[in-house]
C-alpha cells in the first residue's frame, strides 16, 4: 500500500510496563518514554506490594521469622532463609554440623538450576520460542523432584533450621538424586547449545543492553548481571560459608560480552557447576547428625548483631539481623538482588529499541509475569489497547 | 579495635572508632558529612570498578536519639565488606546524597526516606509512597520507626 504520510517524528508515547500480578513478589512498574522506537527515559515505580516483612520480623521472634523469610521469594527460599539462620547463628555463636552445611549447599544449589532453567524458559518464550519454553519448563520439573527429595517440597522448602537442617537424605534417596542430576545435566547441556547455536536467540540476544563494567559496579549490580559484564562478584566466592570452600568442583562463571546473551549463557553455565556441585556434595556427604533437637536450641538470645550474605539465583543476598537481648529482633533488614538490579538497571533500557525492553528485561531475571501487560497509549488520537509481552516482543509496536 | 586492610588505611584519618561486627565486618564510625568524602576517596584510590554499595541499613534508635546510618560497601578487590556508620538526629534526620558518586545508593536512599524519613540532600528522586502504601503515606509517618504502629 501507497504511503500517503510518513510518521511525525518524536511521537511522544509512553509506555507502562506492569504492575500488577498478584502471583508473584514483585509487581513493578517500568514506564519507558519513547521516541519512535527508541527508549529515551525510563521511570521506575515501586511499592504495589510491600508487604512490611522488616517491621513484621520486629514482632516475631527470631525463630519464627525463619518462615517469614523464607516467604520473601517463593523461587530462591532456601537461600533466604539459610541467609537469615546464618545470621541468627552469627550472634548466638552456632556452628552447624559439617552434614548440615552440606546439605544446606545441595538444596541452595539445586534452587540455582531451577530458578535459572526458569528465567532461560521465560526468556524463549519472550522470543517467540513457545515450544522451548515448554521443554525447558518440563525438564525442570525434574529438578522440582530433586528438591523435594532433599527438603520435602517442591518450592516453598522450610529446609533451613538454626543449627542444621530439617531433614536429613539416606541411601536411596541418595542414588535416586544423582540418577536424576545425570537427567538433567543432559538436558541443561542441550539448552545451553541451543542458546548458543540458534541463530534467531543470537540475533534478538546479542548486543542488546550492553552494560559496561563501571556502570555495574557504580550502580551496585550484582548476580549474573555483573558477571555478564566481567565483574567477577560472587558471594560464594568471597564471602565463604557454609561448605562453598570444601568445594573444588564449584567455578567463578563470567564473560566478558556483557549483553543480554552473556547474562542467559552465565545463567546456563552456573546452572552447569551448581549441578556438579550437587553431585560432588552428594558424593562426598560427610557422615553424623544433620538435623538438630529442636527442643535443645537456646532460647535466650544475646545482644549482638551480624550480616550475612549470600548468592541467591539473581545475586547477592544480603540480611543484617540486630539482637538487643530480647526474643525478638531489634531489626531485620533484607535487601533482595532485584531491589538492586531492576531499580537501579533502568538505565539499561535507554537508547534501546521497544521490542528489546522484554529482552533487556528478561536478561535482568525480574518476576516476569508482573509485567505481562502493557498498554500503548496514542497522546494523538487518545486511544489506549493492551498488548501482551510477548505480542511486544515479537513485532514491536504498530500503529 | 580491628585492623583495617592496607587498602582502606584512609579510612583511618575519618574513623572515630574502628571495631568488627559478625560476619568479619570492619566498621568505621565517622562523622555523616564525610561519608561522601570518604567514598569519593575510596573509588580514587582503588578504582571505579572495585567499591560498591550492597545495602543502606537504618536503625531507629530512640533512647539514643539517633537514627543510625549504616553504608554497607563491598570492597571487590579485598573482598571484604567494610561498614561505614554514622548518625543522624532522630528529629531532624538529614545525611547528603551519595547519589552523584555512587549511583547506586539511589534505591538504597528512597527506601530510606520512604520507611525511615531521612532526608538525603541533593537526591531529587525522595518521594514518599516509593514501598509505603498510599493510605500509610498520607497520614506522614514512616513505618520502620520504633514508635509508629502499623
Amino acid at each position: 500500500m501507497a504511503r500517503t504520510k510518513i510518521v511525525e517524528v518524536p511521537m511522544a508515547l509512553e509506555i507502562p510496563v506492569g504492575p500488577q500480578h498478584p502471583a508473584l513478589h514483585e509487581p513493578l512498574l517500568i514506564k519507558l518514554y519513547v521516541e519512535g522506537e527508541v527508549v529515551t527515559k525510563v521511570e521506575v515505580n515501586t511499592g504495589y506490594n510491600h508487604r512490611g516483612i522488616e517491621k513484621l520480623c520486629e514482632r516475631n521472634n527470631f525463630y519464627r521469622n525463619i518462615f517469614l523469610c523464607g516467604r520473601v521469594c517463593g523461587i530462591c527460599n532456601t537461600v533466604h532463609a539459610n541467609c537469615y539462620v546464618r545470621a541468627v547463628e552469627a550472634i548466638l555463636d552456632v556452628d552447624p554440623p559439617p552434614r548440615a552445611k552440606y546439605l544446606r549447599v545441595l538444596a541452595m544449589e539445586l534452587e540455582r538450576v531451577h530458578s535459572h532453567m526458569l528465567i532461560n524458559a521465560v526468556m524463549a518464550e519472550v522470543l517467540g520460542y513457545d515450544t522451548l519454553f515448554m521443554t525447558i519448563m518440563r525438564d525442570r520439573e525434574a529438578v522440582m523432584k530433586a528438591k523435594e527429595i532433599v527438603t520435602g517440597a517442591r518450592v516453598l522448602a522450610d529446609y533451613m533450621m538454626v543449627g542444621g537442617v530439617r531433614r536429613d537424605i539416606d541411601e536411596v534417596k541418595k542414588d535416586r538424586l544423582l540418577k536424576l542430576l545425570d537427567k538433567i545435566e543432559e538436558r541443561v547441556r542441550y539448552y545451553r547449545k541451543v542458546f548458543e547455536d540458534d541463530p534467531t536467540i543470537f540475533k534478538r540476544l546479542v548486543d542488546v543492553g550492553r552494560l559496561s563494567p563501571a556502570d555495574i559496579v557504580s550502580h551496585s549490580l550484582v548476580g549474573p548481571v555483573a558477571r555478564g559484564s566481567d565483574v567477577g562478584t560472587d558471594v560464594r566466592f568471597e564471602d565463604p560459608h557454609e561448605a562453598y570452600p570444601e568445594i573444588p568442583v564449584m567455578k567463578l562463571i563470567k564473560r566478558d560480552e556483557g549483553d543480554s546473551w552473556a547474562r542467559m549463557m552465565v545463567r546456563w553455565d552456573e546452572a552447569l557447576v551448581s549441578i556438579e556441585a550437587s553431585r560432588y556434595v552428594l558424593q562426598h556427604l560427610p557422615q553424623g547428625n544433620a538435623v538438630p533437637d529442636e527442643r535443645k536450641l537456646p532460647r535466650r538470645f544475646p545482644p549482638g548483631e551480624a550480616f550475612t550474605r549470600a548468592e541467591a539465583p539473581r545475586g547477592e543476598l544480603t540480611y543484617y539481623v540486630l539482637s538487643d537481648g530480647k526474643p525478638t529482633p531489634y531489626r531485620v533488614k533484607i535487601r533482595t538482588p532485584s531491589f538492586n538490579n531492576i531499580i537501579n538497571g533502568a538505565f539499561a533500557f535507554v537508547g534501546a529499541c521497544i521490542a528489546d525492553v522484554p529482552a533487556i528485561l528478561v536478561s535482568f531475571d525480574p518476576c516476569i509475569s508482573c509485567m505481562e501487560r502493557v498498554v500503548v497509549v496514542d497522546p494523538e488520537t487518545g486511544s489506549k489497547r493492551k498488548l501482551s509481552l510477548r505480542e511486544l516482543a515479537t513485532r514491536g509496536v504498530s500503529r | 579495635m580491628a585492623e583495617l586492610p592496607e587498602k582502606l588505611g584512609l579510612l583511618k584519618k575519618y574513623a572515630k572508632k574502628v571495631y568488627e561486627i559478625k560476619v568479619s565486618r570492619i566498621v568505621a564510625e565517622v562523622e555523616v558529612g564525610d561519608i561522601p568524602r570518604i567514598v569519593e576517596e575510596l573509588i580514587k584510590s582503588l578504582g571505579k570498578e572495585s567499591l560498591y554499595l550492597t545495602t543502606l541499613v537504618a536503625t531507629d534508635l530512640p533512647e539514643q536519639g539517633i537514627i543510625r546510618l549504616d553504608y554497607f560497601l563491598s570492597v571487590l578487590p579485598e573482598k571484604k565488606v567494610v561498614v561505614l556508620r554514622a548518625a543522624v538526629p532522630r528529629e531532624d534526620p538529614r545525611a547528603p546524597s551519595l547519589l552523584n558518586i555512587l549511583p547506586g545508593v539511589f534505591s538504597a536512599e528512597c527506601e530510606v526516606y520512604d520507611l525511615m524519613g531521612v532526608v538525603f540532600e541533593g537526591n531529587p528522586h525522595l518521594r514518599r509512597g516509593f514501598f509505603v502504601p498510599v493510605e500509610v503515606a498520607e497520614k506522614g509517618i514512616h513505618p520502620l520507626k520504633k514508635d509508629v504502629k502499623v
